[in-house]
């Protein structure tokens, strides 16, 4: 019998799942939240800033679900899951049953401690702004452009992590004066050292966006965000990126083992219940949970070969965080703060940019790349792929290139390759029609041309007379 | 060029010829190094396997020994029991030939060609996007009047010279260059933008690129709607790859992306052209669409200097895969399950079309059946040397080797010839007359300027000595009637030259089939509509390893041309043998200097050759030339399930420094 496979949530790690169960014989419903057809939540920034239209968003259209026979119910939120009856209950008391349930519930963003920040009848301050969905990025890009329109319009970002800087680039490039407040000693505090954050907040300023670290707001007031030094900064908007935390309270109240997020095997099934699964920013796996989309899709294509019945084990993974933000250069490879090895770091304070690589038995397992990522194609893959390096190597891959240096064409040198002619030959010649003539030297694909102009003639420069 | 001089024929400049305007590279200055050559084939040779002693044999002798042995074959397991292996170098006469001589007089369907492993990809895309193939759509001069042009996969500065310079002319009206190649090569030198993707990852770049044009609205909604089916698929298939995966995967960092999407955007022509960088992939065929995707959503494709083209690979590359040496195709370009082609054709050459057999094996799958259970036990070679170019040579050599008879059609002992039973002598360019398709589509005349030494027949007279012993059929054997045939032939069909002749070749400077620009206002899909393709990157078929590290990648060097049988032959031309390019940090991991010798290995073989240290590629690759033995017995012969197209361009590969005794 067909299987009935029930998702909830509606995200990149949901649609990629989907995707990986077309043509399965499954019956797959989606219970997504949020209005809208699944869409690539991580460039809202990129909307904001202007760069990315909205419209390039969309993952998969609910023409797609509907051409491959997958139930898409947007605007659907699930209450209760119901173990023992196998179903799910919806907001409106309808109740689905399921054979697999997969949660794909993503992450909510937590409020920091901020009085004044939710009003007495629970709504938000009407100048704070979360930015997790597509509503939340409409909403704030509407504020901005009714902003833009007053005098020195000013913004508050909460939080420093990718997030809030790309938030924080977006706001400053659209034209509005924007600063960022992290708790922490520096910014990234959870990607990268204090040396790279000091990098990234000298970079921040330069282009014109205040940084306040070990800084908490306190209250939000009418003049503006109150910090716990004191000082408060004047703002017509405050955006909420501080981070998010797994979407639990379905499985937890389902009865399901849930740490930080809900905790999963190797078949990305839950401990308690092997009919349920977790995958994306709610699972927890091997103690770690993610917030990234690479692992998510690692994950949800496991998913989708134990939901066809084939053997499929996730093992954890690598990630890859970068930073869409005009401007700001970032890349952390792994855990660059916590990974085990020798550590290989350049730091130039100068140029602004701090590099680390950290390598255990040879392979790279750790990296943070800010401010320079020259080579970061190249040490990504290293990362991925874990080649083991010469000693050398992590060394050199800081370096600059090596840049072949113009040297004086040795006369043994060959200049025009197609007709295999050398310096020496060329020098001979007294004029670009006679080389022509005699050694058809730029006649081929006529690259040579240019060299061949400069060194005709030449032979006498380079006799050195002797005696 | 133009063939000059009294006693030993010497090349000239031929200014007026559209194609090149007079220039050559060394190959083309030195093509007349093999007459008069000391290793000119002269007689047929029959091999005794015994002591493997070669004799000679009067052509009589042969033809009946091979026709003996083509029945034996036959007898023994069928009409398909013998194979037919063509060439992309073959003129459009002997193409068209040897595709009647397998249908018609010897009932095999197990023929096919070594351009199965050059354009095929790039053909089976064109066909499947614009409902025809040919490789430029328009004069290769356009090139010069695009805005942007996009080499994905082409090094033509040294693989075609003359070209080049078209580059140059573009640059100096203020055009831009885009060269997208694991290696920075010469022609990257020459470009305003080089991108050096990891192997196998050219498509990604190109879904990568379409992301940020719909990102940018820089798309041609009007042409794509007008234009064009199967957008919103393809729109949609985009919207995850944005320029941070896009870096992950292909190595070219986000900042680069971004850079050339940034380009194409805001540029009025862009021209992309791939060739067998991108093309010669088990992924080559979709990472063709993805980037005719990109060329269609700027609305580029049958506009004046700009669209898509193929580079092509051999010198009669278009021509030899429109006249039926293709394993699934009759002449004119025509599908060989088609019933109306096959009538039309079985017309022409006086058969019943129930005689005409269905498809065969493609290239890499014929020469895998071969003396195996179901496979040919014989098998005719014209202009081709297997040993060398067949990707995981070592396994297909075997399988050649275990024939019962193995015929080779050539003018010097290749590598192929080597091992074969009979040997047939036959002529070289000068010395017949015959018509090629260029890259452009455009039909050029190479007429007979010196006598062949005796004992060398054109291969036409080959086809036609079989044919005359093993059936009833009539072989023409004069090129201007063969070609008048062909034109026959190929009427009506997709690549129709029924109205092409020798004197309006010889009049126009060359003739285009299907005209001089296609596209302009229709594809030829019945709806005239062009189609778009979603297509998924699925990387390369063998990926790095912990035994097997680095990506190993093979491609041309300027002085040789494919299995080098002619070239490494040729005293002008510097022979200095196989290499392996590589990093100097790859170098420095390996302990290897400049020069050293170096073993190379892949899960197929091994090879050794000189360490070339060189900073233009990829710290993670190897380059190996293909033209020498040994690079295609490390290849991997995983194949593109649309094109067959084995994956010559990467596979995985580990390196050490050759210790010296002593």
């Amino acid at each position: 019998m067909t299987e009935r496979v029930v998702i909830v949530g509606g995200g990149m790690a949901a649609v990629r799942l989907c995707e990986g169960l077309v043509g399965a014989d499954v019956a797959v419903t989606v219970l997504a939240d949020e209005r809208h057809a699944p869409y690539n939540r991580i460039l809202l920034s990129a909307v904001l800033e202007g760069t990315h239209s909205a419209d390039a968003l969309t993952l998969r259209s609910a023409a797609w679900f509907e051409e491959h026979g997958i139930e898409l119910r947007l605007d659907t939120r699930v209450v209760e899951i119901d173990r023992t009856a196998r179903e799910v209950e919806l907001v409106d008391g309808e109740r689905l049953g399921f054979d697999r349930l997969v949660l794909a519930t993503g992450a909510i963003p937590t409020l920091p401690p901020i009085r004044g920040l939710v009003r007495r009848d629970g709504t938000l301050h009407p100048k704070v702004h979360p930015f997790r969905s597509l509503e939340d990025c409409r909403r704030l890009d509407a504020s901005v452009t009714a902003l833009l329109e007053t005098p020195s319009p000013r913004a508050v970002v909460v939080g420093g992590g990718l997030l809030g800087l790309q938030v924080a680039r977006a706001l400053s490039v659209r034209g509005v004066l924007t600063e960022v407040v992290e708790g922490a000693d520096h910014l990234l505090a959870s990607q990268v050292g204090p040396a790279a954050g000091g990098v990234l907040a000298r970079d921040l300023r330069r282009l014109g966006t205040e940084v306040y670290t070990g800084a908490r707001a306190v209250r939000m007031t009418d003049d503006g965000v109150q910090l716990d030094n004191g000082a408060t900064l004047p703002t017509d908007l405050v955006v909420l990126t501080a981070g998010g935390r797994p979407s639990t309270a379905l499985a937890r109240r389902a009865g399901l083992m849930v740490r930080r997020g809900v905790v999963v095997d190797s078949a990305l099934a839950s401990v308690t219940d092997d009919r349920i699964h977790a995958l994306g920013d709610c699972a927890e796996h091997r103690r770690r949970t993610t917030g990234f989309v690479p692992p998510a899709w690692e994950q949800a294509e496991v998913l989708a070969q134990v939901l066809r019945g084939q053997e499929a084990s996730y093992d954890g993974h690598r990630n890859v965080a970068r930073l869409r933000a005009t401007g700001l250069d970032v890349a952390v490879l792994g855990d660059a703060q916590t990974a085990a090895g020798e550590v290989v770091e350049v730091t130039n304070p100068i140029t602004g940019s701090h590099r680390r690589l950290v390598v255990h038995g040879g392979r790279i397992v750790a990296a943070a790349l800010v401010g320079d990522l020259s080579r970061v194609g190249l040490i990504t893959q290293l990362y991925d792929r874990g080649t083991i390096l010469g000693p050398d190597e992590p060394g050199q891959l800081l370096l600059p290139e090596a840049v072949d240096a113009p040297a004086a064409l040795p006369d043994d040198a060959e200049v025009c390759a197609c007709a295999g002619v050398t310096a020496g030959a060329i020098r001979a010649c007294d004029s670009v029609a006679q080389c022509v003539d005699r050694t058809r030297a730029t006649t081929g694909c006529g690259g040579c041309a240019d060299v061949v102009r400069r060194l005709v003639g030449s032979a006498g420069v380079h006799r050195v007379p002797v005696g | 060029m133009r063939l000059t001089g009294r006693r030993t024929p010497e090349v000239s400049a031929w200014e007026e010829f559209p194609v090149n305007q007079g220039a050559l590279c060394r190959k083309g200055w030195s093509a007349a190094g093999l007459y008069g050559s000391r290793e000119r084939l002269t007689s047929p040779l029959v091999r005794d396997r015994a002591t493997g002693e070669w004799s000679a044999v009067s052509w009589d002798e042969a033809l009946d020994m091979v026709a003996a042995g083509i029945r034996a074959a036959q007898a023994e397991r069928g009409p398909d029991g013998v194979a037919v292996f063509g060439g992309g170098g073959l003129t459009n006469e002997k193409a068209y030939s040897l595709g009647k001589l397998a249908r018609a007089a010897l009932g095999t369907s197990q023929i096919d060609y070594n351009g199965r492993w050059c354009m095929s990809s790039a053909a089976s895309a064109g066909i499947r996007a614009f409902g025809l193939d040919r490789g430029l759509p328009f004069p290769l001069a356009d090139v010069e009047e695009t805005d942007v042009l996009v080499l994905v996969g082409s090094n033509l500065a040294e693989t075609m010279p003359p070209a080049a310079r078209h580059l140059d002319r573009l640059r100096e009206r203020g055009g831009r260059v885009v060269v997208i190649d694991p290696r920075r090569t010469p022609t990257a030198d020459r470009a305003d933008l080089a991108l050096q993707p990891v192997p196998g990852t050219d498509l990604a770049l190109a879904l990568g690129v379409l992301h940020l044009l719909v990102a940018a609205g820089a798309v041609d909604e009007d042409y794509l709607a007008d234009r064009t089916t199967g957008w919103a698929d393809v729109k949609e298939s985009v919207a995850p790859w944005w320029p941070e995966r896009v870096e992950r995967t292909t190595g070219i960092s986000a900042a680069e992306v971004r850079e050339l999407a940034a380009m194409l955007a805001g540029s009025p022509r862009v021209m992309v052209l791939t060739a067998r960088g991108a093309e010669q992939h088990s992924t080559g065929s979709d990472t063709v669409l993805a980037w005719i995707n990109v060329a269609l959503a700027l609305g580029m494709v049958g506009t004046r200097g700009g669209g898509y083209g193929c580079l092509t690979g051999q010198g009669n590359g278009q021509g030899g895969r429109e006249h039926g040496q293709k394993a699934d195709q009759l002449p004119g370009y025509r599908r060989i399950d088609d019933p109306v082609a096959r009538a039309h054709v079985a017309g022409v050459w006086g058969v019943d079309p129930e005689s005409l057999p269905g498809p065969g094996r493609s290239a890499y799958e014929l020469l895998e059946a071969l003396g195996t259970d179901d496979g040919p036990s014989a098998m005719l070679v014209f202009g081709s040397n297997i040993v060398v170019s067949a990707p995981n040579a070592t396994h297909v050599t075997q399988r050649l080797e275990s024939l019962d008879l193995l015929v080779v059609c050539d003018f010097v002992m290749s590598e192929t010839a080597a091992i074969a039973d009979v040997v047939l002598p036959v002529t070289q360019w000068a010395e017949e007359t015959g018509t090629m398709t260029n890259l452009e589509g455009r039909v050029v005349l190479r007429q007979k300027a010196i006598t062949p030494p005796s004992g060398a027949r054109s291969d036409l007279d080959v086809i036609a000595g079989l044919a005359v012993r093993l059936s009833s059929v009539p072989f023409a054997t004069a090129p201007e009637e063969v070609f008048a045939e062909l034109g026959r032939a190929s009427a009506g069909g997709p690549a129709d030259y029924s109205s092409i002749t020798y004197d309006r070749i010889r009049d126009e400077g060359g003739v285009f089939w299907g005209g001089e620009r296609l596209f302009g206002s229709s594809f030829a899909h019945p709806d005239g509509r062009a189609r778009m393709y979603a297509v998924e990157h699925r990387g390369a078929a063998e990926q790095p390893c912990a035994d097997y590290p680095l990506h190993l990648t093979t491609g041309r060097v300027l002085a040789q041309y494919q299995s080098g049988a002619q070239t490494r032959r040729v005293r002008a031309l510097p022979d200095d043998g196989p290499f392996v390019e590589l990093h100097p940090l790859v170098a420095g991991r390996i302990g290897v200097a400049h020069g050293e010798p170096v073993s190379i290995s892949t899960r197929r073989g091994t090879m050794s050759a000189p360490a070339r240290v060189v900073t233009t590629i990829r710290p993670d690759t190897v380059f190996v030339p293909f033209h020498w033995v040994g690079a295609n017995r490390l290849t991997n012969d995983a194949l593109d399930p649309a094109s067959k197209m084995p994956e010559f361009k990467v596979c995985a590969a580990r390196l050490s420094a050759v210790v010296v005794a002593g």
